[in-house]
């Protein structure tokens, strides 16, 4: 069945590459992304089954294939606005079919269950998520985009020399793919130092994706000048595909001798996530830079709760569901609001509120998601990783953490409501750009709405599924 | 011979890192090219035909020729030939080099494996070091695509060292070379070049905040 996804998925991309009507792109985009359910369904109905012995539906798999498909169809939706009928052809053409391929890409390395086509198809990402990046051709979109092109080129190679450590391990000890089942079999058999190496390597190259320190200024960059759809697609479903590349790789090491280090090097990599976050944030004069900080913020507690343990892998599942939901809604926002003040920079914003009520409600409810302010269900999140490092005992990570959360509220919130209430600080004109309809709106409250539910009841399959995919982790 | 390619290849790494022209960086891309071949040809002798032409044409062709002729395409485009005046001098840069050779020989024996030659790891820890060196130290962007295609180099010199019992992992590693080559060179050449005539990193510095 992946087969036949793939195959639709590069035939709706070639055909992409050649239509010349804005309206015939838009309908095939549309196709593509109700194949995308399809599959979707399919995968859903067939967990646990391997397909071109090479993908596998395993509930991790599942589990972020369905927030994709979620975000991305309502990235198509939202995308719509960015285009019309006097864009030039080649813009929307590259547009859509570098969306398709990403979109693609993502899909398959989620489900793959070998490291070597896992990093085959992260490495795919990055040029289809380089021409989206590009798509406005800015001098500051060609910045952006040079540096994602170069700073994720050396992410992925550093990444594949953590591949070949892993090999170089595994010498003489049989066998002869690098399916992570395989790996998690022989890891404790091999040599520790190469097991290191290799996985430092791999969180570093795969932190350009992840978001995380010490490459994540690729991501913030990125998301600074791409169109809002795609910043949200990069946030979440990229994002998503490199907290899982690293997970996959630490589960099936976790049963070696590194299993601790492994642990300690999560907590370093999130808590100066998390300080990068704070200190940038705190000068933050850029919307959606501003977001892609966060980003950075949430991923540091992921790197946390990871590390951390017990009820900290519970929470750091919870914690990349939400976020997807949230940070995907914010993106969707900002760039309603990006449309109607002109601008996305902070000190020529302001009396949102006033301009684009229902798309000011939005946001505000937005942020007090994204801050773990209850009703929020990323509260819970945050909450069940602070009790993980009470019970490791771990209070030096938990004052620090806590009070680098404190920074990011105030700097967050204080840009927020300045957005919303306050004059433009640098006497912008007060009127709105362009009219946003309220329909425009309504998937980025649907996805709030079950952030906040999530906060009162989180449902049994999705306790099923998180506990699946954490089940055979060691606990402290 | 085996060591005599090494040792040369670890001289077209000091030469690298203390060189101050563009088209000496170009030559030297190219020199490493053939010496990458050489020393593939010696090591993977167990590989079947198939492989060892995919090896041979990615280090030969590609590698020393292909690659370095649009790295002089790059530079006689944009005019620009020498590292930026205010560049890491030469002389800390051949001290840094030093440093990091010892630095790859002690990790070498450090992370020394019965199934893998220590000189192998020695001059592909230090092809990495090297390149990263570039990347950090210079400020024109054509430096650090060359800082980048050295530390792909570092990267196929791990994956020879693996290459006799998973050839995948080569072919894969030649793959990257080649994609992620195209894309960088394609980018500085068709955009960057164009719209940055200098080439210097400082330009690309508008996203802050």
């Amino acid at each position: 069945m992946i087969a036949i996804y793939f195959v639709s998925a590069l035939i709706i991309a070639m055909t992409l590459l050649t239509v010349r009507r804005l309206a015939v792109a838009r309908w095939l985009m549309m196709l593509f992304v109700l194949i995308q359910w399809l599959f979707n369904g399919y995968v859903l109905m067939h967990t646990g089954e391997t397909d071109l012995t090479y993908f596998t539906y395993d509930p991790a798999g599942v589990l972020f294939l369905g927030l994709l498909t979620l975000v991305s169809t309502a990235a198509v939706i939202q995308g719509l606005p960015y285009f019309n009928h006097q864009t030039r052809s080649t813009h929307f053409r590259h547009f859509y079919a570098s969306l398709t391929g990403l979109i693609a890409f993502i899909t398959g390395a989620y489900l793959a269950n070998e490291i070597t086509l896992v990093w085959i198809l992260v490495e795919a990402t990055t040029l289809t998520a380089s021409v989206l990046i590009y798509s406005e051709r800015t001098t500051h979109a060609l910045e952006a985009t040079w540096k994602y092109i170069f700073i994720c080129s050396v992410g992925i190679a550093l990444a594949y020399m953590g591949i070949l450590f892993l090999s170089l391990s595994m010498k003489g000890t049989g066998m002869h793919g690098l399916s992570f089942a395989g790996l998690a079999k022989v890891a404790h058999t091999l040599d520790p130092v190469y097991l290191k190496i290799a996985f430092a390597f791999v969180l570093v190259g795969y932190s350009t994706k992840m978001e995380l320190f010490p490459m994540h200024t690729v991501g913030i960059d990125a998301n600074s000048v791409a169109l809002p759809p795609v910043g949200a697609l990069i946030s979440t479903g990229l994002v998503n595909l490199g907290f899982l590349s690293i997970f996959r790789v630490y589960k099936a090491l976790s049963g070696s001798p590194i299993f601790s280090w492994m642990n300690h090097v999560l907590i370093l990599a999130g808590i100066l996530s998390v300080l990068v976050a704070a200190g940038y944030m705190l000068k933050a004069k850029h919307t959606k830079r501003m977001l892609a900080y966060s980003t950075l913020e949430n991923m540091g507690l992921v790197a946390i709760a990871l590390g951390t343990g017990g009820i900290g892998y519970y929470a750091a599942f919870l914690l990349v569901i939400l976020h997807t939901l949230t940070k995907s809604s914010l993106f969707f926002q900002v760039g309603q609001m990006g449309r109607v003040l002109g601008t996305y920079k902070l000190d020529d914003s302001g009396f949102y509120l006033k301009l684009f009520p229902t798309g000011a409600i939005a946001l505000l409810f937005g942020m007090l998601a994204i801050l773990a302010i209850p009703p929020s269900g990323l509260f819970v999140s945050e909450f069940l990783i602070m009790k993980a490092l009470v019970a490791r005992n771990s209070w030096v990570v938990l004052i620090l953490t806590l009070i680098l959360l404190c920074c990011v509220i105030y700097a967050m919130s204080t840009r927020v409501l300045h957005l919303l209430f306050s004059h433009p600080r640098e006497g912008a004109d007060l009127h709105a750009q362009c009219r946003v309809g309220k329909w425009e709106t309504v998937s980025q409250f649907l996805f709030l709405l079950v952030v906040v539910g999530a906060c009162f009841y989180q449902p049994p399959f999705l306790q099923d599924i998180i506990n699946q995919i954490i089940a055979g982790l060691p606990n402290y | 011979m085996f060591y005599l390619l090494i040792v040369l290849f670890a001289g077209t790494l000091v030469y690298i890192s203390t060189s101050e022209r563009f088209r000496s960086y170009a030559k030297l891309i190219a020199v490493q090219g053939v010496l990458l071949f050489a020393i593939a040809l010696m090591e993977l002798k167990t590989l079947d035909l198939g492989n060892l032409i995919f090896v041979s044409a990615e280090t030969l062709i590609f590698k020393s020729i292909v690659v370095p002729y649009f790295l002089f395409r790059i530079i006689n485009t944009t005019k620009v030939y020498k590292v930026h005046p205010k560049a890491f001098p030469s002389f800390y840069s051949l001290l840094f080099s030093m440093v990091g050779l010892i630095i790859s020989i002690i990790l070498s024996d450090v992370l020394k494996n019965p199934s893998l030659d220590a000189v192998f790891l020695m001059i592909a820890l230090f092809t990495l070091y090297t390149g990263v060196l570039l990347i950090i130290t210079h400020r024109r962007i054509f430096s650090h695509m060359i800082g980048f295609l050295v530390v792909e180099n570092a990267v196929f010199f791990f994956s020879l060292a693996v290459g006799s019992e998973m050839p995948m992992l080569i072919n894969i590693g030649i793959l990257l070379d080649i994609f992620v080559s195209v894309l960088i060179i394609g980018v500085l050449m068709n955009r960057i070049g164009t719209q940055f005539s200098d080439l210097e990193s400082n330009n690309l510095t508008s996203l802050k905040h």
